[in-house]
């Protein structure tokens, strides 16, 4: 075994070995054996992204195990937005069981919380890893199962609501790219779905015509999962019911980790179906997103709902930037990824104090922050003005770049109908902020945020720490988004695994 | 694959389009996944085979017992109606089948007589799942589709049992947490009706 492969393991078994801990543990220790294990998993992930991104020009690839760039990339991001939920997870909790914190209930509920929490952590952290294309819908298929537990966790029928949807419709559509597999697994030399390892795919031989009604199965499938429109009904709902540290991984993580597997596949059928159509498919889902999501966004939205129409249109810029696949466009998409993944993991997790405090704030947008708690205000400002692409946001750059990526593609009018679909997002992004900011009145006003009898919101400090962190982030990223078009990563993420 | 089978497998399917009662849609379904733990025997060449079609058929009985007692344990206090009638759900469901038939071209399965028998599947599953109120006949809809493409992966030249044993896992892990889900809608809602779910809406 290589150094990269014990890495690898240790990678998935610290978070599944500390759920299963977590279920088992005295009582006092959850907490403690649940930061531990998080700070193991995180620190082995980004060792192992470490070790495959300083050195993208050779990556790995195996029949079962893919250490790529773009593999690396999206581990370093699922580490980062997992440590990050785990270490929130206790103000949730706090809030949710604060009326009977010693009680059976929320004790057992604490323990299936944090055990669930890691299991997902461990099935997400294994989908970049995987080399095989039916190792991949077994593992994408494994994180809806896990994930829909969390999305109704907190019982609500709302919660159950939006799990039952989140599970039916993702599960359905996962079953429609099954059969996009199937048929693909006909005609891979080798046969059968094992055979499907991911440069297996480059040699398919069943004939054009049925490559392109597999690739087709298989992204309309993935897209259900990914919450491309028009098949993302789920998205908002699990978004804005789920936790808010597990929201934070749905949308920061999840959503990317399943385009990734998406990719892979265009990347591998693009000689069976011609690289025009497959990339074609990508910029139809993206255009369609990035256009759905504006009228949600020019709503006044509950805040996590709001971050999750974000999700919508920031899926449709990173396939549009996949589609586009120049140099530009690629190195808009890994500055997308991760600026994107920075800011809505403190989107969703500033807010998460303030959420078990007043349970009513999710449910109506909220309005005038500033007058009532100026460092949340601020904190959300810096998460909202990154998501909208507000300079000198890391998005605003990647956007540019896309952009730029698609005229450089030849695909002058959709990178024209893109930039008129993100401009409008952005106005309907920047009017949210100010709103939430500034806002005059709302239907959340500034006497509940901080009615005057109550304590100072706890969990404060982290969230602190977490905006700090968050701005030095995404400053620094984008400062380097310039350098990123000639660099060896956007090389290693433009050639693939051919 | 004979032609009697896919035939029965499509009746089956068929079948559990048009049927209101939970308990026999469940036992049409095993029926169906029996079926296929058949083919699957008939076929066993090797020790791979044998454990997938092991697999298939934990599967099946694991399914069925399972959604058995969760009916049995929920009992609607009215049956749950779907929102379109039984002919209408055939139709819909047989008509869904002749599109795919007619779009899809040949997959490469070792016959034609499969092929049609899994798309077939796939769309009556997607039929029951998006015409039928009842939780429970939602989740039927999603194993008539993995029965589907059960019988696709049986009819692929080559296979890979590790990945067929996989997704009969996976399938029973999700029709576990769907079970989880149900028992807690009929808890909060008072039946298993997808009905009351629909507050969340912009």
């Amino acid at each position: 075994m290589t150094e990269r492969d014990v890495l690898a393991l240790v990678t998935l078994a610290a978070p599944a070995l500390t759920g299963v801990f977590c279920g088992v543990l005295p009582r006092g220790w959850v907490r403690a054996g649940a930061r531990t294990g998080a700070l193991l998993t995180g620190g082995s992930a980004a060792l192992l992204a470490g070790t495959v991104l300083a050195d993208p020009a050779h990556p790995q690839v195996g029949r079962w195990l893919v250490l790529d760039a773009a593999g690396g990339l999206l581990l370093a991001v699922i580490a980062f937005v997992g440590l990050v939920s785990v270490l929130v997870s206790p103000a949730y909790l706090d809030g949710m069981t604060g009326r009977s914190p010693g009680s059976t209930k929320g004790r057992w509920r604490e323990r299936s919380y944090f055990a669930v929490l890691h299991a997902f952590w461990a099935v997400l952290l294994a989908v970049p890893l995987v080399g095989n294309l039916g190792g991949a819908w077994l593992l994408v298929e494994a994180t809806t199962a896990a994930s829909a537990l969390l999305v109704g966790f907190s019982g609500r029928p709302t919660a159950l609501e939006a799990g039952w949807k989140y599970l039916v419709l993702t599960t359905a559509g996962l079953g429609i790219a099954l059969l996009g597999i199937v048929v693909l697994a006909a005609g891979v030399p080798g046969g059968g779905i094992g055979a499907l390892d991911w440069q297996a795919l480059t040699h398919y031989a069943g004939g054009k015509d049925t490559a392109l009604v597999a690739y087709l199965l298989v992204l309309v499938g993935l897209a259900a999962k990914i919450g491309w429109a028009p098949v993302h009904n789920w998205l908002p709902d699990a978004h804005s019911e789920a936790p808010a540290p597990v929201s934070a991984l749905l949308s920061a993580a999840l959503l990317p980790t399943v385009l990734l597997v998406a990719w892979r596949c265009e990347q591998g059928l693009t000689p069976a179906v011609g690289v025009h159509t497959a990339r074609t498919v990508l910029v139809i889902f993206g255009l369609t997103s990035v256009a759905v999501a504006v009228p949600f966004l020019a709503r006044s939205l509950p805040w996590k709902r709001l971050l999750a129409y974000s999700s919508l249109e920031h899926m449709g810029v990173i396939a549009l930037g996949l589609a586009f696949a120049t140099p530009l466009a690629l190195a808009g998409v890994v500055v997308h990824i991760v600026g994107h993944a920075v800011a809505k993991t403190l989107g969703f997790c500033a807010v998460t104090p303030l959420l078990a405090h007043d349970r009513g704030t999710a449910r109506t947008p909220v309005s005038g922050l500033a007058r009532s708690r100026p460092g949340l205000a601020a904190v959300l400002a810096l998460a909202l003005g990154s998501l909208a692409g507000l300079p000198p946001s890391p998005l605003f750059v990647s956007e540019l770049l896309i952009i730029a990526g698609g005229f450089q593609a030849g695909r002058a009018p959709v990178a024209i109908a893109a930039t008129a679909a993100l401009a409008l997002a952005f106005v309907c992004m920047v009017r949210s902020l100010l709103e939430t900011v500034l806002g005059e009145s709302g239907p959340t006003p500034p006497e509940r945020l901080n009615p005057p009898d109550r304590p100072r919101l706890p969990g404060m400090r982290g969230v602190g720490v977490l905006a700090t962190g968050s701005l030095t982030a995404l400053l620094a990223l984008a400062g380097v988004a310039a350098w990123l078009p000639g660099s060896a990563l956007v090389h290693a993420l433009g050639k693939g695994l051919s | 694959m004979s032609g009697p089978l896919a035939a029965a497998l499509v009746c089956l399917g068929l079948a559990v389009v048009t049927v209101q009662r939970r308990l026999l849609a469940v036992a049409l379904v095993t029926a169906q996944a029996l079926l296929l733990v058949g083919l699957s025997a008939r076929q066993g060449l090797d020790a791979r085979d044998a454990l997938a079609a092991s697999a298939l058929a934990a599967r099946a009985l694991a399914l069925a017992a399972f959604l058995s007692v969760l009916v049995t344990r929920t009992r609607d206090p009215r049956p749950v109606r779907a929102g379109v009638p039984p002919l209408t759900r055939a139709a819909l469901a047989a008509g869904l089948a002749v599109t795919l038939v007619w779009l899809v071209p040949a997959m490469g399965l070792r016959s034609r007589g499969a092929e049609q028998a899994v798309l077939a599947l796939v769309a009556f599953g997607l039929v029951l799942a998006t015409t039928h109120r009842a939780t429970v006949f939602q989740v039927l809809g999603v194993i008539m589709i993995e029965n589907g493409l059960a019988l696709a992966a049986l009819e692929l030249p080559g296979s890979s049992a590790l990945v067929e044993t996989g997704v009969a896992l996976d399938l029973v892990l999700i029709a576990l947490v769907a079970g989880a889900f149900h028992t807690r809608i009929f808890a909060a809602f008072g039946a298993g009706d997808t009905r009351a779910l629909r507050s969340l809406r912009d």
